[in-house]
């Protein structure tokens, strides 16, 4: 595994124990990680060597998370960067992805929750780049909301909807494993996590519901089914029914195509 | 001065007493002027009525008077036929005769029955047969009847003829002059002259040659047969307290010499004088005399006449006289009658009137009691009213007046009770607000402390959890440190799940949405705040739609963003500024729009985004989440919330949310 390249991965945060814990959570060998406790000096860091992934705090003094996220994107348009937040900024890390980072996680993680991240994000940067990726794509129906490599919400009548996993999403993981499901009556902020799924290789995987509601029904067939997800990711492989409380203002977070 | 201080005095008398005073005079003036014009008017009726009586009593009188010289007349007239007259006056020789004529003057009651020849000598007389041969030619009423004339008249005889015709004759016609009051003053003491009753006739042969004149008379003096006569025909006897009402008297020139007229000791009043004024009337200027006149010692209504002898000189009067005394009693008791009637009437009229003015004053009264009271709070009180006349109707009004005065009174009184209750009512709504107030402002402290908490916790959470996972992962499951390993990784997922809960609390309250009228609560909020000393410089302008529908909110919420958003552009202006709030209809998304617009000191583009952050905050008393609490609640209300902004010139917040639920 030597010869590997290794890739290299930046943790920022103001908080050195935190920083130090993330790193430990993703120390291995495929890794080279360096920590910085401010934007200011992640910029720094980033200019002098090239970073295949960023995980940043959102709420940080100084430069905020938001600004080193565009920052970086301006030194290096192909960078991974994935957001921490915590639970009161959730919306604000929502609109991260759509100003280009790639996912974003909420504290407290488990290094198990991370590791599934990291792992999607250097497998999307591979799918990328492997010939025949763009053909493979599925293509995004237009009635969708979405949030980039995510979710996505397609709204039924005046205030439902259905929510689904991104085809992206989905073939960034492994061979689904476990699906964990919503409880039904539930009420799920927009950001919030609604799902979970486990693959083939011991990664977790968190699903941020791509609207605010109240959960209504679970699609039966893809309990039994976890294939359904990937063979029509954005018909039968819906994962929830959801009744919509904050439409408008969800819509602000996701993407639509029109 | 003085009678101006009087009319002034008299002015301001009480009502009453001026009506009273006023008709007093009026009905006393006029009573007063009635008596004297119906005492007069009475009094010459009585006289004159009188009077017309008296004078047809002297016509009366005349009669008498005139009967008794007929009588005479016609005695001596008749016996101048007798035969024996012509023989024994052919013959000389008339000493047989005494005896028939003598007869015949006591039968006639005459004084005297004398004969003369044709030359007018006496040749018979028979009331002193010894007395004869005196010539008499000279004597007007001898002559005419020497002439062949019957004459009759009232004489007067000398006292000369009289003591020839008989002595006592003389003595009888003496008189003495008794001092009399009001007469014209007289020489003499007394008068022997006397005043006769005379009638003369020729005795003629059968070739109607006058052979002589019989004549025949009676004395006046003394002789009250023809007085008596008068008053018995006359007056027949009447009387009035013990005195005849009706006397008459017959005047020798201006001496009684006949009469009935008592004196005072009860005799009858010869000698005594007429007044001057009436012998100056009667005997000089030949009138009559209608009149009263004191006679003798009383007053008498009376008539005089003249009484003329054959010249038709005047020789005497003949007077009637009614006593004026039963006239001046009758007249009294008419003026007591009169005047008791005329009182009567006027204490009647006087009551009357009393009544009259009490009718008007009462009411008068009434009303300045009223007044009084009025003045003293009690406006209930009344005026009862009587009559509807002026003063009813002002009553009336007065009362209309007073009742609405009350009805005012009752309503300030209601006012001032509901203003109380309205103030206790707005002063618990202000302390429930001001409750609100704190329990939000607790609220969005307990928020801000739990997303506090969250970050702060957060990091050590995130750490632990971490590093508690990769020791798991390190330890073998058998290993005792595993179960305790697990323990530690599931307290801290437990924890964050608390402060997730705690984050969610602080944040979530679901909006219990009514139809409201967001108008009424717009008022409220900025009266509630337009008073706060943020708000001292600041001018608020209302542009609220009036007839808005109501709409689907939760009042308590909306009011927070409202107070929020003025709180915030309060902050704005902290120089003083404009804020215009306005509110409208949008029908065609069904929506209403608020827009908050000042003129304070705006906010920067970079930081037009992080506004609605929680915890953003320029100031350094703020908590950071007003806007974004008021941002959830319009969120909660499926609205939107947008501001636009000049950094300078002020910011518009602009809000917008469906009307229906």
């Amino acid at each position: 595994m030597s010869n590997k390249i290794r890739q290299n991965i930046l943790v920022v945060d103001d908080e050195i124990t935190v920083c130090k814990s993330i790193r430990m959570a993703l120390l291995s060998e495929e890794f080279e990680i360096d920590t910085a406790l401010s934007g200011e000096e992640a910029l720094e860091k980033s200019r002098e060597r090239t970073y295949d992934l960023v995980i940043t705090d959102l709420m940080m003094p100084g430069i905020s998370g938001m600004d080193l996220l565009s920052a970086l994107r301006k030194l290096n348009p192909g960078i991974r960067v994935i957001m921490v937040t915590g639970y009161p900024t959730i919306k604000t890390a929502v609109q991260s992805i759509k100003l280009g980072a790639f996912d974003y996680i909420p504290k407290p993680f488990t290094p198990s929750d991370l590791r599934g991240l990291v792992s999607r994000a250097f497998k999307a940067s591979s799918l990328e780049r492997s010939p025949g990726a763009i053909t493979e794509a599925k293509e995004i129906p237009s009635d969708l909301y979405y949030i980039i490599g995510h979710t996505w919400l397609r709204i039924e009548g005046r205030n439902t909807g259905y929510i689904g996993v991104m085809d992206d999403y989905l073939k960034s993981v492994g061979q689904i494993v476990f699906f964990e499901f919503p409880e039904p009556n539930k009420n799920i902020g927009q950001g919030e996590m609604c799902a979970k799924i486990r693959d083939d290789q011991g990664f977790s995987y968190g699903i941020w519901s791509p609207a605010s509601g109240k959960v209504l029904k679970i699609n039966e067939k893809l309990k039994t089914n976890f294939n359904l997800l990937k063979r029509s990711p954005y018909q039968k492989g819906w994962i929830f029914r959801i009744e919509l409380t904050d439409l408008e203002e969800d819509k602000q977070g996701l993407v639509h195509n029109e | 001065m003085l009678g101006h201080s009087i009319i002034k005095k008299i002015l301001s008398l009480p009502l009453r007493s001026k009506f009273i005073l006023s008709f007093i005079l009026v009905i006393a003036s006029g009573g007063i002027i009635i008596l004297i014009l119906g005492t007069r008017l009475e009094h010459r009726t009585i006289f004159s009525l009188a009077q017309a009586k008296v004078r047809h009593d002297l016509e009366a009188a005349w009669m008498v008077f005139n009967e008794k010289l007929k009588d005479i007349h016609d005695i001596v007239e008749l016996n101048t036929t007798h035969e024996g007259l012509q023989a024994a006056l052919q013959k000389g020789d008339t000493a047989q005769l005494l005896e028939y004529l003598d007869l015949i003057r006591v039968e006639f009651k005459l004084d005297i029955l004398t004969l003369t020849d044709s030359r007018g000598r006496v040749v018979l007389r028979t009331r002193s047969p010894d007395n004869i041969g005196d010539d008499l030619s000279g004597d007007p009423l001898i002559q005419r009847a020497l002439k062949g004339e019957v004459v009759s008249s009232p004489q007067i005889v000398s006292a000369d003829e009289l003591t020839r015709e008989g002595e006592d004759l003389a003595k009888q016609a003496f008189l003495d002059l008794l001092p009399t009051p009001k007469a014209a003053p007289r020489l003499e003491r007394y008068e022997e002259n006397g005043m006769m009753l005379k009638a003369a006739a020729p005795v003629r042969d059968e070739n109607r040659r006058t052979l002589g004149v019989l004549y025949g008379g009676i004395l006046l003096n003394r002789n009250y047969e023809i007085v008596d006569r008068v008053k018995e025909i006359v007056f027949k006897g009447e009387k009035y307290k013990g005195r005849e009402i009706g006397t008459a008297t017959i005047f020798q020139n201006d001496l009684r010499i006949s009469t009935n007229v008592p004196r005072a000791d009860g005799g009858r009043a010869i000698g005594t004088r007429v007044s001057k004024e009436v012998s100056q009337a009667v005997l000089q200027e030949g009138k009559p005399w209608l009149d009263r006149a004191f006679v003798v010692d009383d007053w008498y209504i009376s008539a005089y006449g003249p009484i003329k002898n054959l010249e038709e000189k005047i020789i005497g009067i003949l007077y009637v006289g009614m006593l004026e005394k039963p006239y001046v009693d009758l007249r009294n008791t008419v003026m007591k009658k009169f005047t008791f009637m005329a009182g009567i009437c006027l204490i009647a009229l006087f009551i009357i009137i009393f009544f009259i003015i009490a009718g008007i004053t009462k009411p008068l009264q009434n009303m300045v009691l009223a007044t009084n009271r009025i003045a003293q709070g009690n406006l209930s009180h009344k005026v009862s009213v009587s009559y509807q006349d002026e003063i009813g109707q002002l009553a009336d009004s007065f009362n209309r007046m007073t009742g609405d005065l009350k009805k005012a009174n009752d309503n300030l009184i209601i006012w001032g009770k509901t203003l109380e209750k309205r103030v206790e009512e707005r002063t618990r709504e202000l302390r429930n607000t001001r409750d609100s107030l704190i329990q939000s402002e607790k609220m969005a402290s307990l928020g801000k402390m739990a997303a506090g908490v969250a970050h702060e916790i957060n990091n050590p959470l995130t750490s632990i959890l971490i590093n508690t996972h990769l020791m798991l992962e390190q330890t073998p499951k058998d290993s005792p440190f595993h179960e305790n390993l697990r323990l530690i990784a599931d307290e801290t997922a437990r924890c964050s799940t608390i402060v997730k809960g705690l984050l969610e609390f602080s944040r979530q309250h679901p909006p219990q949405k009514n139809p409201s009228d967001l108008t009424e609560l717009l008022h409220r909020t900025i009266k509630l705040l337009e008073n706060q000393v943020a708000f001292q410089n600041i001018r608020i302008e209302r542009r609220l739609q009036s007839n808005l529908a109501p709409v689907c909110i939760d009042k308590g919420q909306i009011k927070q963003v409202i107070w929020n958003l003025m709180i915030n552009a309060a902050e704005a202006m902290p120089n003083g500024g404009t804020l215009t709030i306005s509110s409208r209809f949008l029908p065609e998304d069904n929506l209403v729009e608020i827009v908050f617009s000042d003129t304070g000191i705006g906010i920067p583009k970079e930081n037009l985004n992080k506004l609605f952050d929680p915890f953003y905050t320029t100031k350094n008393s703020g908590s950071g989440l007003g806007l974004a609490v008021s941002y959830g609640i319009i969120e909660q209300h499926n609205g939107k919330i947008d501001v636009k902004s000049i950094p300078g010139q002020g910011s518009i917040f602009t809000l917008v949310f469906p009307v229906s639920c």
